[in-house]
């Protein structure tokens, strides 16, 4: 849903008018590259890794699956864990050692002040997902600010997976930590397993395009990274404007 | 059949060591064929703990004082078939059971998946995991396989000083009660009887003739509270997850027929333009102006003004 109709002079209206005469006239479509390949590729690998890790720890957290498939299967799957677990920690971490820039830029959007909009938008997030039909939302900078929560919420409890991950396969392989550490960490682990649950479904839902008004997102990270001009002004409005104007980040694809 | 116990009475035990040995005969349990393959513990102590390959261990503590100038406390290392047993409560794998009949904790490793987490639970240290690319738990089963055929557990079985005696629970522990008040009459006076409460109730009985803490056994045994936490997360995670499901399927449900305008913008005149009717949506960039109730109920079904 988009806000009602605006009044603007009569010279506006017209020069919107030759504007958009000579945006069809052109047969192309404008897009803004959003993703770069290193961060389409990293999010890829890990995502795979995540959900697989999430499937395979399944069989080890919940006992009736691992009473159906047998204890040879169950080993064989807490291996494959352990591979993917270290795919999980690396890749992201490689990632980062190759573009620092990359990363001082996540955080920075992850942790930006939030304007008026962003706190509306928060407001009306769960209303909105209800009612998508009828609520427009206000415009958002580059990363919404429900998308810096839940984004951080993401980034927390994979860090969270990770790093207890990494002491439970220490713990069980290369040194003992005690009971009571390895205890804490299987518990965290648990965390985050619960928040990876929760926060991923609603990250698949959305940013998966399940979610009827987020219909093309997954083309953003599971295409070529660009974001046409329309679903980029109706998800990041001010981002989108900032944009188009610069035109830096702008190309131009057939229609 | 009711609860059986093992009672262990430290004051008849003379430390021949016959139970590690039974155990290692009956359960096929190899011990190391290397010339000093244990590390020296300073006594007749061998092993230096519980291990891969040794279910059950003699312990030995010189401590100085008593009648004879010295008090020999042997210990019993082994697992003390605890009623409230955390390891079999966190086994993910069914491999650490009750055995109903008995109250003994046993073990079926070819269920077991390796995940140590036995070990992190058990408050006496006492799970060990026998090595290989795919470990397993290793851990006195109370040889209930033993005990389903009539017989006694093989360490009883073989302890010539009587020191160890099998059978119900009640019995062992009106018997360890009668000794440990025949000790403190002798003189003895930190005699004391453990695992009548301790995790819920224990299924081996001791006799300490010199205390819990000279025979190396755990004042006040405490299951790691992570065991509980865990079995939490199991069913609050299930319940979240599913709530999460369902709130999602239902916002795609309601979000069936939804559609928007195409938009686009003209940097010229910054007006931001619905493509299907040509009308201009919003002027600038600035901060939206509505209160939340007006974003919520401009648009609803009969309301004027919507798009």
């Amino acid at each position: 849903m988009s806000k009602g109709p605006v009044m603007v002079s009569a010279e506006e209206t017209a020069k919107n008018k030759a504007f958009m005469e000579q945006m069809a006239a052109s047969g192309t479509e404008r897009y803004i590259r959003r993703h770069s390949k290193q961060a389409r590729w990293t999010h890829g690998i890990t995502i795979i890794a995540c959900i697989l890790l999430c499937i395979s720890g399944l069989f080890v957290f919940v006992p009736a699956l691992a009473a159906a498939v047998g204890a040879d299967t169950v080993f064989a799957i807490r291996m494959s864990h352990r591979v993917l677990g270290v795919i999980f920690v690396l890749v992201p971490l490689i990632s980062a050692i190759m573009a620092p820039k990359g990363v001082k830029h996540i955080f920075k959007n992850l942790f930006d002040r939030w304007d008026s909009d962003d706190k509306k938008w928060m407001m009306l997030f769960f209303p909105y997902l209800f009612m998508a039909k009828w609520i427009h939302m206000p415009d958002q900078r580059e990363v919404k600010s429900g998308q810096r929560f839940a984004d951080g919420m993401l980034w927390f409890s994979g860090a969270l997976m990770g790093i207890t991950g990494v002491f439970l396969l220490l713990g069980t392989t290369l040194f003992d930590f005690g009971g009571g550490v390895y205890g804490v960490m299987l518990f965290l682990h648990d965390i985050g397993f619960l928040l990876i649950a929760v926060f991923g479904l609603a990250h698949i839902f959305l940013g998966a395009g399940i979610f009827q008004p987020y219909r093309g997102t997954a083309k953003l990270m599971f295409g070529d990274g660009t974001v046409s001009e329309s679903d980029a002004l109706y998800h990041w409005g001010h981002w989108a404007r900032q944009e188009i104007a610069s035109g830096e980040n702008v190309i131009e694809k057939k229609a | 059949m009711s609860d059986k116990a093992i009672l262990f009475d430290t004051s008849r035990c003379s430390a021949c060591r016959g139970c590690q040995v039974a155990c290692k005969c009956w359960n096929d349990l190899p011990s190391t064929l290397e010339k000093n393959g244990n590390p020296p513990t300073g006594s007749y102590q061998s092993p230096m703990d519980l291990n891969g390959d040794t279910r059950i261990l003699i312990s030995f503590n010189e401590e100085a004082g008593g009648s004879k100038g010295v008090k020999w406390a042997f210990g019993r290392r082994s697992c003390q078939h605890c009623t409230d047993a955390a390891c079999a409560t966190i086994c993910p794998a069914g491999a650490i059971t009750k055995h109903e009949a008995t109250g003994l904790v046993t073990v079926d490793d070819s269920k077991c998946i390796g995940c140590q987490y036995c070990s992190t639970a058990c408050p006496f240290d006492v799970p060990r995991y026998q090595e290989g690319l795919r470990t397993t738990v290793n851990k006195c089963t109370g040889c209930v396989d033993r005990i389903e055929q009539g017989l006694e557990p093989a360490c009883v079985t073989t302890c010539q000083p009587d020191a160890l005696v099998f059978g119900d629970r009640d019995e062992m522990i009106a018997l360890a009660h009668e000794r440990a008040d025949f000790l403190k009459a002798r003189g003895y006076e930190d005699a004391v009887v453990y695992g009548e409460d301790e995790m819920g109730g224990l299924h081996v009985i001791q006799v300490l003739k010199y205390g819990v803490a000279a025979h190396g056994q755990v004042e006040n045994p405490q299951a790691n509270p992570v065991v509980g936490l865990t079995q939490i997360m199991k069913p609050v995670t299930g319940a979240v997850t599913g709530l999460t499901v369902a709130g999602l399927a239902a916002m795609f449900v309601l979000g069936i027929g939804y559609k928007r305008d195409k938009l686009a913008y003209n940097p010229e005149t910054e007006d931001t333009i619905s493509v299907d009717t040509g009308q201009v949506v919003k002027h600038g960039d600035g901060q939206d102006e509505e209160t939340v109730m007006e974003h919520i109920t401009e648009n609803l079904p009969g309301k004027k003004g919507g798009n």
